[in-house]
């Protein structure tokens, strides 16, 4: 804990010594009373949204990012506003923090906000820089959907990108997983039922492909629903197939491995996957050779042990089926037609929606900071590449969203 | 010996309490943090055993909580987390050993597997021998890199699963050539007859050449540029490096080595063990085909050689560019069919997801007249031509872009005139119940143009004349 806090402070120091420097900046220091009070409000709203975590409905969500009350672009909040407490989670080019509002009042102390950093110049090096647009604008779009992860606000100053999300306290459905080795089938379809309320959200109300689903990018908040997280690979598809091969080897569908044009019906194949995993406690298609499980992919063909239930054998062979035009979920009815799947059949789709059904695992907490459901990642070591001036004249118009 | 992490999180909090409020009485605001936190504890404490309570009697999904996250030791024993999953407790006796083959030689064994052998998934009896596998951090590839691996009884699991967070993947931004302007066409470097049955045979094995058809293979084929091995001991490749080729052996002898730290330390010339050798008509380095993942081994020449190699960005492009041309070749045939107008441009997409080509030599008969229809054809090239009975002369000639039987969709009427090719002719199909599958009824689809139009009077017109 010490640690973690020292490394924060220490990132604070180093963002501050940036700001010393000549170079420009988009937003200046500055002391204009005008621009310190829209801070201040602007952290008021941070710390009243915290307090109430309105799940919104898919009307109120659909409304332009910039009138939500979550989902905008800020231009007043700042990396100093917040004060970082420990890594929650790391990938290639993205770091993300527990963080608290900085010098608040000791009351606000435990409003908490899960704060993901990215460095402009690694999302460029790793040519990761439409990834991340996607991400920022997928996610200002979706913000508000009782189980998807809310983006807050976005900011960016000189080198780095912002977005300010909800901590979700009870850590990733991954490690519960691994931790009981499988679920339950009544616990599986619980999570699975989340699951097509949101994949029905994001391709039929925002024509939106996630492209990474996997028990890894999906938290249990603290009243045991789920937040699906990271949108790295989330991408607007409209009426479009797209090429660009993205996800997760064991969850790739077999249209991305053949290159033939894939859209929304990714994340179907992917679910059929992920409920294969919740329910047996590995993915159907595995071996220590990656391409000897594109091999197995392209061939569709699933293994059920024994003892899995017909509905359940049913709706996995439904989902993971290698034709397109066959496979639930892509076919006439959409999510609706998972949704009316016989495995599916005691849910009350509504009242899951509005939250009124009981998750079956309710994390132990001790406070909305507590961490202990989130593993300990090691410090930031890489050096880190500088932004420079040529970058900045480059690329610095394609994060002009955050 | 190391202080209980409760402890040092409360010392933690306290620390950064104390830090920011600078408090003057430093014992009384130590004090009352503790006698809060005591509060505000005690009564998550007693909310979460209502939690747990309401529970058990509730809905019964199990798993409330798991050992090791229960703070006050009333964790259930681990005998509830598996008593709870009972059902499934013959989950492992499906052994069958027939569908994960042993590596072949056109792929980098793993140490593990060539110990184990071929191994499936479910083999419980391998998990014993195998048990290294899961826990270790240096898996093959793109696995290596997953961080975080949580504490793990892996002699519990029973199978060789790599139990860690996986890394996602992604390749270069494809973006298909949408304007004429933008004219790629794939690098071709010219082979004799001979060297391209070779290489025929050298990837008729590879699940990634083995969708492609006739005109996609001599693109990606003629793509493969001849790489000379002058000398022996030149590193192809180096294990843990980016991986962009792959190659096929045209002559000479390769060794493979893999390394168990998973890479080779930069300056260090211990390549790991020697797993295999490649020789004429063999490969490695496929998985470059896919995305930028680190090399799984090292390979060395033995003897000067000569390699042929292919980049992931020119592979996967021609892909996507056949692909993308025959969905927007479909998709425009589509928009000519009446029957079809009203569908989106979005359900054209998806119709021509669903659109299989079939191929037929001169001569044949496609639709033949009084026939039951459940399909519907587009002519995706050479020409066909319509006869109806009684009349001697072809009626009508049909080319690349025609349609014919559309009204197969709609109902089972037979069909009104026969289709015979008259060259050789590629035609994209789709059934009744395809289409129905995807979009619902045509009927439907039909009547979104106008509601009180009746599909009966679609049916005065001719399914072999299309245009009025």
């Amino acid at each position: 804990m010490r640690e973690h806090h020292h490394r924060a402070k220490e990132r604070h120091n180093s963002s501050n010594d940036k700001n010393n420097n000549s170079a420009p900046r988009p937003r200046e220091h500055t002391e204009d009373p005008d621009i310190v009070a829209a801070r201040e409000r602007e952290k008021q709203q941070l710390i009243q949204w915290e307090t109430q975590r309105e799940p919104l409905t898919p009307s109120e969500i659909l409304i332009e990012p910039d009138q939500k009350v979550v989902g905008h672009s800020s231009k007043y909040l700042r990396c100093e506003d917040f004060e970082l407490i420990k890594t929650l989670g790391t990938g290639t080019f993205a770091r993300v923090w527990l963080a608290r509002l900085s010098a608040r009042e000791n009351k606000e102390a435990n409003k908490v906000f899960a704060l993901k950093i990215l460095r402009k110049a690694d999302v460029i090096r790793l040519k990761q820089v439409e990834h991340v647009r996607n991400e920022r604008n997928v996610l200002a779009a979706v913000a508000g959907h009782p189980f998807i992860t809310t983006m807050v606000a976005s900011f960016q100053d000189y080198d780095t990108l912002y977005m300010l999300l909800d901590y979700c306290p009870g850590g990733e459905v991954f490690s519960y997983l691994r931790r009981a080795r499988r679920f339950n089938e009544s616990t599986s379809q619980f999570y699975a039922a989340e699951i097509v309320l949101i994949l029905e959200f994001l391709h039929e109300r925002q024509g939106v492909a996630y492209r990474d689903l996997k028990p890894e990018n999906i938290l249990i908040d603290a009243e045991g629903h789920l937040k699906l997280v990271d949108f790295g690979f989330a991408k607007k598809i409209a009426d479009r197939e797209t090429y660009t091969l993205c996800g997760t080897p064991e969850y790739l569908a077999p249209e991305v491995i053949r290159n033939t044009g894939h859209g929304c019906a990714v994340d179907w194949w992917a679910f059929g996957i992920l409920v294969y995993e919740f329910l047996v406690g590995q993915p159907p298609f595995w071996d220590q050779n990656p391409m000897k499980i594109y091999e197995q992919i392209v061939e569709g063909k699933v293994r059920y042990p024994s003892a899995m239930s017909s509905n359940a054998r049913d709706i996995i062979g439904a989902l993971c089926t290698v034709d397109v035009s066959r496979r639930l979920g892509n076919i006439s009815g959409g999510a609706g037609a998972v949704k009316a799947h016989p495995w599916f059949s005691h849910i009350d789709w509504d009242a899951l929606y509005h939250r009124r059904i009981r998750g079956p695992i309710i994390p132990q907490l001790r406070g909305p900071a507590d961490t202990r459901n989130f593993d300990d990642y090691d410090p930031e070591t890489q050096a880190k590449d500088p932004y420079t001036a040529d970058m900045r004249e480059r690329y610095d118009s394609a994060f002009a969203d955050f | 010996m190391s202080l209980p992490s409760d402890y040092t999180n409360e010392i933690n909090s306290l620390n950064r309490e104390v830090l920011k409020q600078k408090p003057t009485d430093i014992l009384q605001f130590c004090a009352n943090f503790f006698l809060r936190r005591l509060e505000s504890q005690r009564a998550e404490f007693l909310l979460s055993q209502q939690h747990s309570a309401s529970h058990k009697g509730g809905t019964g999904m199990a798993e409330t909580t798991f050992p090791g996250s229960n703070p006050f030791g009333t964790s259930p024993s681990s005998g509830a987390v598996s008593g709870s999953m009972g059902g499934m407790h013959r989950l492992e006796e499906e052994d069958e050993n027939d569908t994960i083959a042993s590596p072949t030689a056109s792929h980098f064994p793993r140490p593990m597997n060539s110990n184990n052998g071929p191994s499936a998934a479910f083999d419980d009896n391998a998990a014993g021998s195998g048990g290294a596998v899961g826990g270790g951090d240096t898996t093959f590839g793109s696995f290596g890199a997953s961080s975080g691996a949580m504490p793990m009884d892996i002699q519990s699991f029973p199978t060789n699963y790599n139990m860690n967070r996986r890394t996602s993947v992604s390749a270069e931004s494809l973006n298909p050539s949408s304007s004429l302007n933008d004219n790629w066409t794939p690098p071709y470097h010219p082979k004799t007859s001979e060297q391209q049955t070779r290489l025929r045979a050298a990837v008729a094995d590879n699940f990634l050449f083995a969708h492609l058809d006739d005109e996609q293979t001599s693109q990606v084929l003629g793509a493969l540029q001849e790489k000379p091995i002058p000398a022996k001991g030149i590193k192809v490749i180096t294990q843990g490096d980016v991986g962009d080729y792959f190659y096929i052996v045209e002559s000479g002898s390769f060794d493979v080595f893999v390394n168990r730290a998973g890479r080779v330390e930069p300056g260090s010339n211990d390549l790991g063990d020697k797993v295999t050798v490649v020789g004429p008509g063999g490969s490695f380095g496929e998985l470059a085909l896919m995305y930028n993942a680190p090399r799984a081994a090292t390979v060395v020449s033995t003897e000067p050689s000569t390699l042929w190699a292919l980049d992931r960005v020119t592979f996967r492009r021609i892909l996507m560019d056949s692909a993308f041309q025959r969905r927007r070749m479909y998709e425009s045939f589509l928009e000519e069919v009446k029957l079809l107008s009203s569908l989106t441009a979005y359900e054209r997409s998806k119709i021509a997801d669903a659109l299989e080509t079939t191929k037929y030599p001169p001569g044949s008969t496609i639709i033949k007249e009084g026939d039951p229809g459940s399909s519907f054809f587009i002519l995706e090239s050479g020409e066909a031509e319509v006869y109806k009975r009684g009349v001697e002369q072809p009626v009508k000639k049909y080319t690349k872009g025609d349609y014919f039987g559309e009204l197969a969709l709609l109902n089972d009427a037979p069909r009104a005139a026969s289709v015979v090719s008259s060259t050789e002719v590629k035609v994209a199909t789709l059934g009744k119940n395809g289409f129905q599958r995807l979009l619902g009824p045509v009927e439907g689809i039909m009547r979104r143009n106008d509601p009180t139009k009746q599909a009966s009077e679609e049916d005065e017109v001719d399914p072999l004349h299309q245009e009025s």
